[in-house]
């Protein structure tokens, strides 16, 4: 990109480099962290107890582990799957598209009002939404008072019987609005004259949307999906202090399988194998997307 | 793109969704602006602001002062490492620095509880077991996302007006105190605002670095208090929750104008 050499740059190497130097040495401590999480994947180290001094190489027992327990590594798997793709996918990234192109065609009050009502989700700390949602869903909060109880109907303990759902519903309240902030940018980088054309030709608003918008934002579009994903795919807080992974099972997705093995358990080799196991799914899933923004237009 | 307003059902529409998503925050006011809360939904039966009073003052203050030292310190520390990173980057020719990169933010994807072993054994052999601990793993976790979105920022700094000034007989450092900082301050301030939010919301850290209730942050302070079982105090937690919430949302709207414009950036330059 820069093609002849800036001597504003060259002559002040050594000054360059020195600046890069603490980030060089934070890296080097991420780097040491991960390699260490990868190495003690292959013992048994725990988190107290004699297995913490004596630890001891156990080969790929802890990986083969993951896929014999039942109850464990593969259930949690689906799990997660089921609610980054209906947090995540359907509902933020659908809804803030749906939302960054209704709304782009106002500047009024709505839009304000819109705006600022799903920030208030996105900016609460994750343990403010946690115990918001909680009491929302409890057996004298805001759902049963307005929609069960004046039915006459039994309250429901919403956050013990549909779990999941409930704790799906709470993520995507919390995390629309970074998928809206960036379709809005996306949108508005859609040179107007391109969709005036299509209009000229006869283009009808769904053809425009579908074939002239989202062929156009379509590294946006990866760009989004890329960083829900993975963001959804190790969220930890949320669920952990809404559920816990209760009841039972049900709401442990692999951040909370990992947590719980690793800390609640003490098994930090089992967790180490976890992690490097999730590093490999976040992986797989970003060379996906990126090919998907790397492809030409 | 036509602006011809939005047709009725959908205004409705929107609006309706407006109100669903501020619902929760109907109850979180009530509740806190109650002196004898009790959980319900409901106007307060006893109006005041004691929950208020109560949620800054003794230990729940001085857990708003280890959140703000943690954030403040995380997002400043954050910012400055990178920037001084990010500029040698965006200017040198390197070969595959991208991919370095991208590698970087991919490793980064790692789940935080992943490495968390191998940094509580280090920052408990080094003593590290405080908020400066705290500041300092935040700050190599957010370090591939910073230099990642500060380099960006940088590359659309245009060359031709740093060529101008070293012309002029500008040194390297008037070059970056005075055009690209200056020029990339929409980028600055996204960068600090997500650090500050990330470190002002981190739970798990926090949580397992602070071994004495002095220095919790409010994330682990709150956790502490509803997880308890027995009788919930919801007017405290409530209050609490507002004051626990406030910052980040104040943050936001003072730095909104950068925010929009420094969304653009987050995109598409790989």
């Amino acid at each position: 990109m820069r093609h002849q050499a800036n001597p504003w740059i060259t002559s002040n190497l050594w000054l360059l480099s020195a600046a890069m130097l603490p980030a060089i040495i934070l890296i080097g401590a991420l780097l040491y962290f991960t390699g260490w999480a990868f190495t003690f994947s292959f013992t048994d180290l725990g988190l107290t107890g004699r297995k913490a001094i004596e630890w001891s190489w156990v080969g790929f027992d802890n990986y083969e582990r993951l896929f014999t327990r039942r109850g464990g590594f593969v259930d949690s798997f689906w799990t997660t799957v089921i609610f980054v793709f209906f947090s995540a996918i359907v509902g933020q990234s659908l809804l803030g598209f749906l939302l960054a192109s209704a709304l782009r065609q106002t500047y009024g009050t709505l839009r304000t009002v819109v705006e600022v009502a799903i920030m208030l989700g996105w900016l609460l700390p994750d343990i403010v939404a946690a115990f918001l949602w909680s009491a929302t869903t409890s057996q004298t909060g805001l759902i049963n008072s307005l929609f069960i109880i004046p039915f006459g109907l039994k309250p429901i303990n919403f956050i013990n019987d549909f779990a999941l759902p409930v704790v799906t519903i709470a993520n995507i309240w919390k995390g629309t609005a970074w998928s809206y902030l960036l379709f809005v940018a996306a949108l508005d980088s859609v040179p107007r004259e391109v969709i005036e054309a299509a209009k000229i030709d006869g283009a009808t608003r769904f053809q425009r949307m579908w074939m002239v918008v989202l062929p156009m934002i379509r590294p946006h579009i990866a760009t989004n999906m890329l960083f829900i994903t993975i963001w959804t795919f190790t969220y930890f807080p949320l669920i952990f202090a809404m559920t816990g992974g209760g009841p039972g099972k049900q709401t442990e997705t692999l951040a909370v399988f990992l947590y719980n093995q690793a800390f609640g358990r003490g098994n930090l080799g089992f967790g180490a194998a976890i992690s490097v196991a999730m590093l490999a799914i976040v992986g797989v899933l970003s060379l996906v997307y990126l090919r998907m923004l790397k492809e030409p237009k | 793109m036509e602006r011809q307003g939005l047709s009725r059902p959908l205004a409705i529409a929107l609006a309706f969704m407006a109100i669903i998503w501020v619902s929760p925050f109907a109850w979180l006011f009530g509740n806190a602006f109650d002196n004898a809360a009790l959980g319900r939904l409901a106007f307060p039966s006893e109006p005041g602001v004691e929950n208020f009073v109560e949620a800054v003052s003794g230990n729940a203050g001085r857990m708003f002062f280890n959140s703000l030292l943690i954030a403040a310190g995380t997002a400043t520390l954050s910012a400055v490492v990178g920037i001084c990173a990010a500029y040698p980057l965006s200017r040198l020719r390197m070969p595959g620095k991208n991919a370095l990169l991208w590698t970087l933010v991919l490793l980064r994807m790692l789940p935080a509880a992943g490495v968390l072993v191998p940094i509580y054994f280090t920052a408990q052999r080094a003593g590290l077991l405080n908020q400066m601990g705290v500041i300092l793993t935040l700050t190599v976790l957010n370090l591939p996302f910073t230099l990642l979105l500060l380099k960006n920022f940088f590359d659309t700094v245009p060359i031709e007006l740093e060529e101008a000034a070293y012309v002029d007989g500008a040194s390297l450092w008037q070059i970056v105190t005075h055009i690209v900082l200056p020029m990339s301050k929409a980028g600055i301030a996204v960068v600090w605002f997500f650090s500050f939010t990330g470190a002002w919301n981190e739970f798990l850290l926090p949580l397992i670095f602070s071994r004495v209730e002095a220095g919790f942050p409010m994330s682990v302070g709150l956790y502490a208090a509803f997880g308890r079982q027995g009788s919930i105090d919801y007017g405290f937690l409530t209050a609490f929750s507002i004051v626990y919430a406030a910052p980040a949302v104040a943050v936001y709207f003072l730095l909104r104008r950068n925010m929009n414009t420094g969304f653009a950036g987050v995109g598409v330059k790989g």
